[in-house]
């Protein structure tokens, strides 16, 4: 009996250490909007912007500044209904006269989505509407709408330029 | 060869032993009179208070409890236990702040596993409990976990409670008991418990339960009692 009574206790002790929900371990929680650009003729290609540069509407500062990719990250406003995203590129050399300007917008309906003790909450997006201005560099973009960003797992939206 | 043979069985001789003896032991101890004396224990009710939970709410003023526990001998080392009690806890992690409070039973039985020497009434227990608490918890505030500084999340202040939770759950107890005066006892005893069943609020989880303690992810909890009890004895046997 004596045995049995250590062993529970000894149990015990193993089980007050430290528990898995302590940290949150899950990266990202509130997913980003991934963008994959591609080439406006062959749309199988995968196409790098040259000097690309992202700034978000009202913003003074850029997510990114000239660099060459074809596949990007960027956040959402939780706080609003609509993320505007100014998307420079420049085909030519860095001289500002060649940049090539182009917004792109996303409209969607945020929520709150708990996850875990440590993580708290996330924000998926629901219903959203991407689009863009006329006559930019971004020719197309696929698909119009989105039912919900709640991952990262794969791209959101293919831009062809 | 042969010799060699020998050798090896010699030495495994060697190692045996014969235990003998040449004396039988007596069947009939001459003085054969058995202790007369019974030491008899009591039987009867008794009832007290978790005084840990008071004090721990002097020290934390996220807290709140009471706790009146009480337990019946059953025989002589079964005894039937139960617990009632209330208790409010305010619970603050990184990106949400709940309280959650409500009222809660435990029901069990204790095993003592302590022999007393003579008139002594101490114990060394394992039992069992069977847990069922009601609450409700309120979501005071939460920050949206945005993980990014561009667009930064403010937090939610608006109070969202939900009531008519409940958990049910099973509890292991391993506790020390001491008759520090005649009838009077102290109590500690630690608890590992495992969650049955927990109804959590929507979109939201249920991170506190009275009487269970802080639920961890993997539906466990921790629970220690310090008790003052005093046995109303009934009959002595």
């Amino acid at each position: 009996m004596r045995k049995i009574i250590f062993l529970l206790g000894f149990v015990l002790l193993i089980n007050t250490s430290c528990e898995k929900d302590d940290f949150c371990l899950q990266n990202p929680i509130t997913p980003s909007l991934i963008i994959t650009f591609y080439d406006d003729v062959n749309r199988e290609t995968p196409k790098n912007v040259r000097r690309l540069s992202i700034i978000a509407q009202s913003k003074t500062d850029s997510l990114f500044t000239n660099s060459a990719s074809d596949s990007i990250a960027i956040p959402l406003n939780s706080l609003d209904t609509k993320t505007v995203y100014v998307l420079k590129k420049n085909d030519a050399d860095g001289t500002r006269a060649n940049n090539q300007i182009a917004t792109f917008t996303i409209e969607y309906t945020p929520q709150d989505t708990y996850v875990s003790r440590s993580c708290g909450y996330k924000v998926t997006f629901n219903n959203i509407t991407f689009s863009k201005d006329t006559n930019s560099w971004i020719k197309d973009f696929t698909p119009n709408t989105s039912t919900t960003i709640d991952n990262q797992n794969a791209a959101h939206v293919q831009i062809f330029h | 060869m042969q010799h060699m043979y020998k050798f090896f069985i010699s030495t495994c001789l060697l190692f045996i032993f014969v235990d003998g003896f040449s004396q039988q032991k007596k069947d009939t101890i001459i003085d054969s009179k058995k202790d007369t004396i019974i030491y008899k224990s009591a039987y009867g009710l008794r009832v007290g208070v978790d005084i840990s939970k008071p004090i721990k709410a002097q020290f934390d003023g996220s807290y709140s409890g009471f706790e009146i526990v009480g337990d019946y001998r059953l025989s002589k080392r079964f005894y039937a236990a139960v617990e009632l009690g209330f208790e409010e806890e305010t619970t603050q992690e990184d990106f949400t702040n709940s309280t959650a409070k409500g009222s809660y039973i435990r029901a069990g039985f204790n095993f003592n596993a302590y022999k007393n020497w003579l008139d002594m009434n101490n114990e060394i227990y394992v039992g069992y409990r069977y847990g069922f608490s009601v609450f409700e918890q309120t979501l005071n505030s939460y920050t949206p976990n945005v993980n990014n500084q561009y667009f930064p999340s403010n937090t939610v202040t608006t109070p969202i409670t939900t009531s008519g939770l409940n958990a049910h759950w099973s509890e292991i107890v391993l506790g020390f008991r001491a008759e520090a005066f005649e009838n009077f006892y102290i109590t500690f005893s630690g608890s590992y418990k495992i969650l049955m069943s927990v109804k959590d609020p929507d979109n939201f989880k249920s991170l506190f339960s009275p009487g269970f303690n802080r639920v961890f992810e993997s539906g466990t909890g921790f629970g220690f009692n310090y008790t003052l009890t005093y046995l109303i004895p009934f009959q002595k046997k």
